[in-house]
């Protein structure tokens, strides 16, 4: 301790005092005069300056101005001081603090340490009591206990490598030293440690109501907000549970294969309570990036006009979560939606008013973030069609709109088309088109079907650029167009399929204006038709009656292989295969998306439908040869 | 605004979900569906275990970090989305 030298010395003074005091009470028998204890002071302090430590000094120095009180058996704290033993009437006020001056300046004290084990001298009472006179002092010895070090045990707080530390060394003397220097440095530790918790504790109940409030409505909440709902979302909607324990518990529900030779099951069902409801679904289309991504197009809400007129929906099949993944909306009904082939990130939509939209789902808004103008130079009528053509260098977004006019565009900039070109038939007739297809593989040549029932061939670019060939045969406006994709041995890619309000569907090739072969399944208007992206032979169509068709050529030209009906019998106006072939999305009138699982046997192609399908065209070819040759003799006949 | 709310709603109402916490950087909560002891508790705990957990993943390998943790119990499930700043804490009891 590097007090003890100075304590020994305030003891040997006090001693001093203790004789000095006696002395004066005999002489004076009164309070000890202001000169004497003004002269005693100053020796005193004279003497006690040098030894004493700095703050008793800084407290002495205080007191130099003032006599030496003495200090009656009131004084509470310092009884360690030696006081008096005359003067009742000598009052002091004790002070806690010792250092602050009183106003009247008689009250005085010293403000010494106030550790009662550093000094046990005599209390007051007891000097008081007895009668004055010298002796010596007892003189008690005081020793200093080594500081509490407390122990804790193993498990809680200490330090594996002090530990360590004193377990290594072997030799005893070196072990105790060690063990005595981890023990205060873990107290600091956990006395430092408790401090931090509280302090913890404490800060939990800093933020206010409002503070909450702003915390909530700020940017980088919102980012994080939607992002980890997603997660969230997801996580909360899958029912696996990876503890199922089969030995011990019944099977209450069996999942898995229910039908194994099943053609088409429904898988999932997605709608919206707040943007699908009492919509139509105008378009689909699944993501060529992520095979579960489907994305649906809905017109407007007649019972709700203060919503968006135009809604897109991108749907997720992958999670068990009903709720859609992105939702997207703009002012003017969205007729026709794509996902933007060579870039993950767009939506295209085409709207009512001519409006080609482009949503972004890396930016945190709903509404566009590109929008195409509403002029003269791009659609001012409704697009129906949109769809991205090229490859990842050089491609385009190409819009046709029901006024014939056909524009690409960039999807870098949508502020104007890049090309357009009006679509009129024989030079006077402008082609109100619905639909477009393009063949596989071509960015040129591409088919489009109109309001008044034929299918126009056109090309892009070139000497002939414009529509080149009218295929008549529908009695009602075309609804839906598919160029044959299935690529194989074969090459099909003249094949196309065209649905129409007249209830048929017709098989056609572009090598002949008149069809090849009308399927006449259906007893309602058939809204969308589309090859298999898989099977050469198969296609799938859907009418307002609510029922999913599916035909295959090799088959069966009659019937159709597999047919569905929903429940409810909504018109369906839309059908997508997705890319792989095995599900069907089919959107209906009243905002529902059902998924379909194809069964094997139906979607997945042998090796020989390719060369199945040219006989099946041989045949077909002939008995249109022959139904047009009857005709004629009827004719004639 | 209003979108956080309903998705915090829809959340909540999910079946089986007993409680849903946003908490702050600082394991302060933020927005709570339980009551003010079990939010505390929940809180308190799960900070701490996803500090430890984010620390552990990007220990192993510095490029890496936490995204998402799921705590399965015989009882409940509980799924933390962390971020650098938020906790989205979401207690279910996956048998119902």
């Amino acid at each position: 301790m590097s007090l003890t030298p100075t304590f020994l010395s305030l003891l040997l003074l006090f001693l001093f005092l203790f004789c000095i005091f006696p002395l004066f009470y005999f002489m004076t028998n009164q309070l000890i005069t202001h000169s004497l204890t003004h002269s005693l002071t100053h020796s005193l302090t004279h003497s006690l300056t040098h030894s004493l430590t700095h703050p008793l000094t800084h407290s002495l120095t205080h007191s130099t101005a003032q006599p030496l009180r003495v200090i009656t058996e009131d004084t509470c704290l310092f009884h360690y001081l030696v006081p008096a033993p005359m003067s009742p009437s000598a009052k002091s006020m004790c002070s806690e603090t010792g250092s602050q001056d009183s106003g009247d300046g008689n009250s005085r004290t010293l403000h010494w340490d106030p550790d009662p084990s550093t000094l046990q001298l005599h209390s007051d009472s007891d000097l008081l009591g007895r009668s004055l006179r010298l002796g010596m002092a007892k003189v008690t010895q005081v020793d200093f206990p080594p500081k509490q070090s407390v122990s804790y045990s193993k498990e809680t707080q200490t330090p594996t490598c002090t530990q360590t530390h004193t377990q290594a060394k072997p030799a005893e003397e070196e072990e105790e030293e060690e063990m005595a220097e981890p023990k205060p440095a873990e107290e600091s530790k956990e006395e430092k440690a408790d401090q931090e918790e509280k302090q913890e504790e404490v800060t939990p109940k800093d933020l206010t109501e409002e503070e909450k409030m702003q915390l909530l409505h700020s940017e980088e909440f919102m980012a994080f907000f939607d992002r980890g709902s997603r997660i969230v979302e997801r996580a909360l909607s899958e029912r696996v549970d990876v503890c199922f324990d089969y030995s011990g518990r019944d099977l209450e529900d069996k999942e898995g294969e229910m039908q194994a030779g099943a053609k088409m099951s429904l898988n999932r069902a997605f709608s919206d309570e707040r943007w699908s409801k009492n919509r139509v679904v105008t378009c689909l289309d699944w993501s060529p990036q992520y095979p579960e991504l489907l994305v649906a197009s809905y017109n407007n809400n007649e019972e709700a006009p203060h919503e968006p007129d135009g809604v897109a929906l991108v749907w997720n099949m992958k999670f068990k979560k009903t709720t859609p993944e992105y939702t997207f909306h703009c002012q003017s009904a969205v007729m026709s939606a794509a996902f933007a082939r060579f870039h993950p990130n767009l939506v295209v939509g085409g709207t009512y008013s001519g409006q080609i939209v482009l949503w972004d789902n890396r930016s945190n808004k709903r509404t566009p973030v590109q929008r195409t103008p509403l002029s003269a130079s791009a659609h001012t009528h409704p697009v129906y069609c949109v769809n991205v053509v090229g490859t990842q260098n050089a491609h385009n977004l190409i819009s046709i709109s029901t006024d014939g006019k056909m524009c690409s565009w960039s999807l870098d900039m949508l502020s104007q088309p890049q090309d357009s070109l009006e679509l009129v038939f024989k030079q006077s007739k402008a082609v109100a088109v619905t639909s477009m297809a393009f063949p596989l593989g071509d960015v040129n040549n591409f088919v489009v079907g109109s309001e008044d029932g034929s299918v126009y061939t056109a090309c892009r670019h070139g000497s002939k650029a414009g529509i080149s060939d009218v295929f008549e045969g529908h009695h009602g406006p075309v609804t839906g167009l598919s160029c044959h994709s299935a690529g194989g041995p074969v090459d099909f890619s003249h094949l196309f399929i065209s649905a129409s309000f007249d209830w048929t569907v017709k098989l056609w090739t572009t090598k002949s204006t008149r069809p090849l072969y009308s399927f006449e399944d259906s007893c309602d208007y058939v809204y969308d038709v589309m090859w298999s992206p898989t099977h050469p032979a198969l296609f799938a169509c859907v009418d307002g009656s609510g029922r999913l068709d599916l035909w295959n050529l090799n088959n069966d030209t009659e019937v159709p292989s597999a047919s569905v009906c929903v429940n409810g019998s909504p018109a369906l106006n839309r059908v997508r295969w997705a890319h792989s072939g095995r599900e069907i999305a089919t959107g209906d009138s009243d905002g529902q998306v059902l998924v379909y699982d194809v069964g094997e046997q139906i979607c997945v192609p042998k090796a020989d439908e390719w060369t199945r399908l040219v006989h099946t065209l041989v045949e077909i070819n002939e008995n249109r040869d022959e139904g047009e040759e009857l005709a004629a003799q009827r004719l004639v006949a | 605004m209003a979108e956080v709310e309903e998705t915090l709603k829809r959340i909540q109402t999910h079946k089986g979900v007993i409680g849903t916490i946003v908490v702050n950087a600082e394991g302060i909560p933020i927005r709570t569906t339980l009551d003010n002891s079990t939010t505390v508790q929940y809180t308190g705990l799960l900070h701490q275990l996803t500090m430890k957990a984010r620390s552990t993943v990007r220990d192993i390998d510095p490029q890496n970090d936490l995204a998402f943790l799921r705590i399965r119990s015989k009882k409940h499930e509980i799924m933390v989305a962390p971020d650098k700043e938020y906790l989205l804490i979401v207690i279910q009891n996956p048998s119902e």
